[in-house]
């Protein structure tokens, strides 16, 4: 399995892992959108064919009322490669972005109140929290859980590993 | 502002009133201004009016009327630049592109430094990729707008498109240096400065590459990028050890990406298989946790390391219970003798966990015993393993086991499902995947995969009703996949309805995949601006890239296939209509009676086709219009699409040139798949192009000279040519003759078909070409070509059930005249060989699950 940022020939793939994993679905303009505004912070983990098997797309919240954050549009990774750990990685690696290219403070997603599997994921592999409950967030009236997981942390880890290792190159 | 007919002050406010209107999409009101002008008698003809109008009207769905207002309007003023303007957005608004070019291109004529046509014939332009066009317009902006940062880039990027990166980049450079230097970089300028290094790159200047980026290393944000580059770079300068230095880098921050451990290879100047594996157990010590260095070395190994690394390999994966662990290793199954001792190591963990609970007997007295997954999770692997093999029985053994040892565990019931499938029955391979799909109904992977056995089994409406579990209510589930581009599930239907003979909706289907390829095109539209003000420019210049070669996708492949392959059969046998008596005399009508006849019903069909769309389309207007009017301004920019009607469909007038529309795509964009050219040559055989048959035939044989399929083109295209001999252009024969050579090797078609058979006699895939084509050139010899691919045993080295459904295709398709019989044994001895198989089975011996449906019959698939 490898690991890799998205590119823009990887946005009709993601979409079509999409459509066979969640029930959320969107037109590929939408993921364009994604791949065009922040191109650093979609990944994908594909198969040794280079079929995506799952992806992460996410995006930047500018409003300017609150802190700079990422949020997190859509995660899946088929059943099929599941216990490979690739969504945590997934997940990392667009948190890494967020807060190296658009110093962001935390990212933010949303789940399924129903989706035990996910909300295990989220709350104990990627230590995010809980903020609230937005009644009737998915289109079928279901509620979710808006999650949250502070980056500070992590910047302060990645500018340690940084300053020990990231010896410049000197010719 | 020449217009010809300037209005007074007081209709002229009311005009820039108009304007504002149609801007913020008061349409309701600007109609109402617009009539306050036109109620003048001095000027019910006033041009620029009557064009905003019928602009205005154009936004409330009136189409028509937007037209007839529009063009009346540039009629009475055809030196007014808005008249013009207009006329272009509203071509532009129903994908008109090449017309709307010409009217803004006439507006120009009469305003030529008019801001807002010329970015909107800029943005017309690199939609429809005229770039020397696009070249000159953004010169244009830059010259009336030279402080606006869009004005450069614009200008730079037209001629990084047209490969002029020596102008690119001085106008790059030039506009950079304007810029305040500041310390503060933003993002904005960090991804300008990975364009420019871009473009650099792209130039070739490897070295001015490098010097570029490593001088600005500090003002680019996006490190990750930076470094992948300064890899690149320093690897292909040769200086290995700073691209060492990058790769190492990045590996710290993702291990995961397999790249960065072949860049590390290649700049460490490994070669020998021992020390590539060598290398990778070193990284695998610093990242414990990563999968490549423990995965990418069983690729290199062989031998005994390749069994000590495979064996910690697998007992990893089975202790910890990892459901992919097969498909994980699936890739080295091409050595035979990894193979070998993979299922040597799982037969061992089998024995030993069922005595003594580890992986290996020899280990009775160490460490603790395995978990009881573990031997669920060998059982799991060796049915996938068998399944692969082809060993249906070994695999339907293991798959069992591991059911009677985890009955609820939904992956087992998948992989007995695929292994069903494998081996040949559809109805039984969908049954077990229904009930995976009962056992964790919130998953939509496992409801997808079920709904795409089903369609494999050609059960689409219960395959739409389990789809329907996961989408949108109040819209039927097979809208609601359209509206979200869910390409394979339409191609599956497509697919189905072809084995069902249901053309016309197999069609559709096929359409409704080309039309998402068609609106994905369109999507790049509104980047054009956007990604300027982004500056996300190398993803924008890749977003080009792809949309230029965008059917080139398998999706589209394989969707634009099955409509070729349809439209060839329904160009062979159209549809019949109930109506008309004469089809059941068409037996005893001589052939070219026939033509006429079917000539004849043709035009016939098309006349009344014609009307009812007529009246269709008047009644889609008049609906329309009566929406529009209830519903108040709404905004219809989306052009009206023809509704896809299936039965219009499979009446199409002219199937072939139907399918010459899905096929230029792939000659374009996938003419690296010899199936391509094999596909056009079909279509241009029937239609007795000579020299476009010599191209397809010429392209394939560039590609793969010995395909089976090819040989088959190549001998009927050799005995059409002797059949017409008379009747050729001089010059076309020419040029055939002058490749007669290559493509016959100069031989008669008797040998050369005689030839083939011979050299490639252990093939039954080839055997069944070269005993199609015995037929086809002697009738006569119809037993020996039947006995060469019937006769199937110990003959032939790829008896699979793939081959062998083809003859059996072959067969009934008559492609060996009468042989009622041969059919009959042919497919008694495939049912030895593949008990599970359907096709192999008389139709009425297929018991399936609960369904009326009837099965595929291979008589419903098209001839090609």
């Amino acid at each position: 399995m490898n690991i890799r940022c998205a590119k823009p020939e990887d946005l009709m793939n993601m979409q079509h892992c999409n459509l066979l994993c969640l029930p959320e679905n969107y037109q590929m303009k939408y993921y364009f959108y994604h791949g065009l505004s922040w191109p650093q912070l979609s990944y994908v983990a594909e198969d040794e064919k280079g079929n995506i098997v799952g992806y992460v797309l996410a995006k930047m919240e500018e409003d300017n009322e609150d802190l700079k954050h990422g949020h997190i549009t859509s995660l899946a990774v088929k059943r099929s490669y599941r216990r490979l750990g690739l969504a945590q990685k997934l997940m990392d690696q667009a948190s890494e972005a967020m807060v190296e290219c658009f110093d962001a403070k935390y990212v933010s997603l949303h789940v399924r109140k129903s989706n035990r599997a996910a909300l295990n994921l989220y709350k104990n592999a990627l230590k995010f929290e809980t903020v609230e409950i937005e009644p009737k967030y998915y289109a079928d009236g279901e509620d979710a859980y808006s999650m949250r997981r502070d980056l500070s942390e992590f910047a302060k880890k990645l500018k340690a590993r940084d300053a020990v290792r990231n010896e410049k190159i000197e010719e | 502002m020449p217009s010809s007919n300037p209005l007074p002050p007081k209709e002229n406010a009311l005009f820039k009133r108009i304007l504002r209107c149609y801007e913020q999409k008061q349409y309701k009101n600007g109609l109402k201004f617009a009539k306050q002008i036109l109620s003048n008698s001095k000027f019910t003809e006033h041009g620029e009016t009557l064009a905003m109008k019928g602009l205005t009207l154009n936004c409330l769905g009136r189409k028509d009327e937007a037209y007839e207002y529009v063009r009346r309007g540039l009629r009475n003023d055809l030196r007014s630049h808005v008249c013009w303007h207009v006329y272009g957005l509203l071509q532009r608004s129903d994908k008109k592109y090449d017309e709307a070019i010409k009217c803004y291109r006439n507006a120009l004529k009469w305003e030529k430094d008019n801001i807002q046509i010329l970015r909107d014939l800029s943005l017309l332009q690199i939609q429809m990729r005229d770039l020397e066009g696009y070249r000159d317009t953004r010169y244009q902006l830059l010259m009336l707008r030279p402080t606006q940062r869009a004005s450069w880039i614009g200008y730079a990027m037209s001629f990084h498109l047209l490969g002029d990166y020596k102008s690119a980049l001085n106008i790059l450079e030039t506009f950079l240096d304007q810029q305040q230097k500041g310390n503060n970089y933003d993002y904005e300028h960090s991804e300008l400065l990975l364009y420019q290094n871009m473009v650099i790159h792209e130039s070739g200047d490897l070295k001015r590459a490098l010097l570029h980026l490593e001088k600005r290393e500090d003002q680019i944000l996006d490190k990750l990028t930076l470094k992948e580059i300064l890899g690149e770079l320093n690897l292909d300068l040769e200086q290995y050890e700073k691209a060492t230095k990058y790769y190492e880098q990045l590996m710290r921050r993702n291990p995961e990406k397999t790249t960065y451990y072949y860049k590390l290879i290649q700049a460490r100047e490994l070669v020998k298989s021992e020390d590539i594996v060598q290398f990778y157990l070193v990284l695998g010590d610093l990242y414990p946790k990563s999968n490549p260095p423990k995965r990418l070395p069983l690729n290199y190994a062989v031998g005994d390391q390749f069994k000590t690394l495979v064996d910690s390999y697998l007992r990893q994966g089975l202790r910890k219970g990892v459901p992919p662990l097969f498909v994980d290793l699936r890739s080295v199954y091409t050595d035979k003798s990894k193979v070998e001792i993979i299922e040597q190591l799982l037969l061992q963990y089998t024995d030993a966990l069922k005595s003594i609970g580890k992986f290996a007997e020899t280990e009775v007295n160490n460490g603790p015993k395995e978990p009881a997954s573990a031997l669920l999770w060998v059982y799991y692997f060796l049915a996938q393993h068998y399944d692969y093999l082809d060993q249906t029985e070994k695999a339907l053994m293991y798959i069992d086991a591991a059911l009677e040892h985890t009955p609820t565990l939904i992956e087992l019931f998948v992989t007995k499902g695929r292994i069903y499938k494998h081996a040949g029955d559809p109805y039984e391979a969908c049954k077990w995947l229904d009930e995976a799909q009962a056992l964790d109904t919130a998953d939509r992977y496992i409801n997808s995969k079920c709904a795409k056995y089903m369609l494999r089994a050609n059960k689409l409406k219960e395959a739409e009703e389990i789809c329907s579990k996961f989408t949108r209510e109040g819209v039927s589930a097979m809208e609601n996949l359209n509206e979200m581009q869910c390409m394979w599930f339409q191609t599956e239907c497509a697919l189905a309805y072809q084995r069902l003979g249901k053309y016309g909706e197999a069609l559709k289907k096929c359409h409704e995949v080309d039309r998402h390829f068609s609106e994905i095109i369109e999507d790049q539209f509104d980047f054009h601006t956007y990604c300027m003000r982004k500056m996300t420019l190398c993803s924008y210049v890749r977003l080009l890239r792809l949309e230029d070669v965008l059917r080139g996708h398998p999706f589209y492949f394989k969707a634009a296939r099955c409509a070729i392959e349809v439209y060839l059969h329904l160009f062979d046998e159209p549809v019949k209509d109930e109506n008309t008596e004469q089809e059941l005399n068409i037996e005893n009508l001589a052939p070219s009676e026939l033509k006429k006849l079917r000539n004849k019903q043709r035009k016939a069909r098309r006349k009344a086709e014609q009307e009812s769309a007529q009246a269709a389309q008047a009644q889609v207007k008049r609906d329309q219009y009566h929406k529009a009017k209830q519903q108040g301004d709404v905004e219809a920019d989306t052009p009206h699409l023809d509704e896809l009607v299936p039965e219009k469909l499979a009446k199409a007038e002219d199937p072939l040139e139907q399918a010459i529309k899905f096929l230029q795509p792939l000659q374009n964009l996938a003419q690296n798949r010899i199936e391509t050219h094999l596909m056009a040559f079909e279509i241009y055989f029937k239609k007795e192009k000579v020299l476009l048959m010599l191209q397809s035939l010429k392209r394939a044989h560039k590609l793969d000279a010995i395909n089976p399929k090819l040989h088959s083109c190549l001998v009927r295209f050799h005995e059409f040519l002797t059949k017409n001999k008379a009747t050729l252009d001089e010059t076309i024969t020419e040029v055939i003759e002058s490749e007669k050579g290559v493509l016959f090797k100069n031989k008669d078609v008797v040998l050369l078909n005689r030839e083939y058979l011979d050299t490639y006699g252990n093939s039954l895939e080839a055997v069944l070409e070269g005993a199609k084509m015995l037929y086809y050139l002697n009738s006569k010899l119809q037993s020996t070509a039947l006995g060469l691919v019937t006769n199937i045993d110990n003959k032939y080295q790829d008896v699979n059930i793939k081959t062998c459904k083809n003859v059996l295709k072959s067969l009934k398709n008559g492609d060996f005249g009468p042989c009622d019989t041969e059919i009959e044994q042919f497919m008694t001895s495939c049912q030895v060989l593949f008990p599970h198989a359907i096709d192999f089975r008389s139709p009425s011996s297929i018991v399936h699950c609960e369904s009326n449906h009837i099965p595929p019959d291979p008589d419903n698939y098209s001839s090609n």
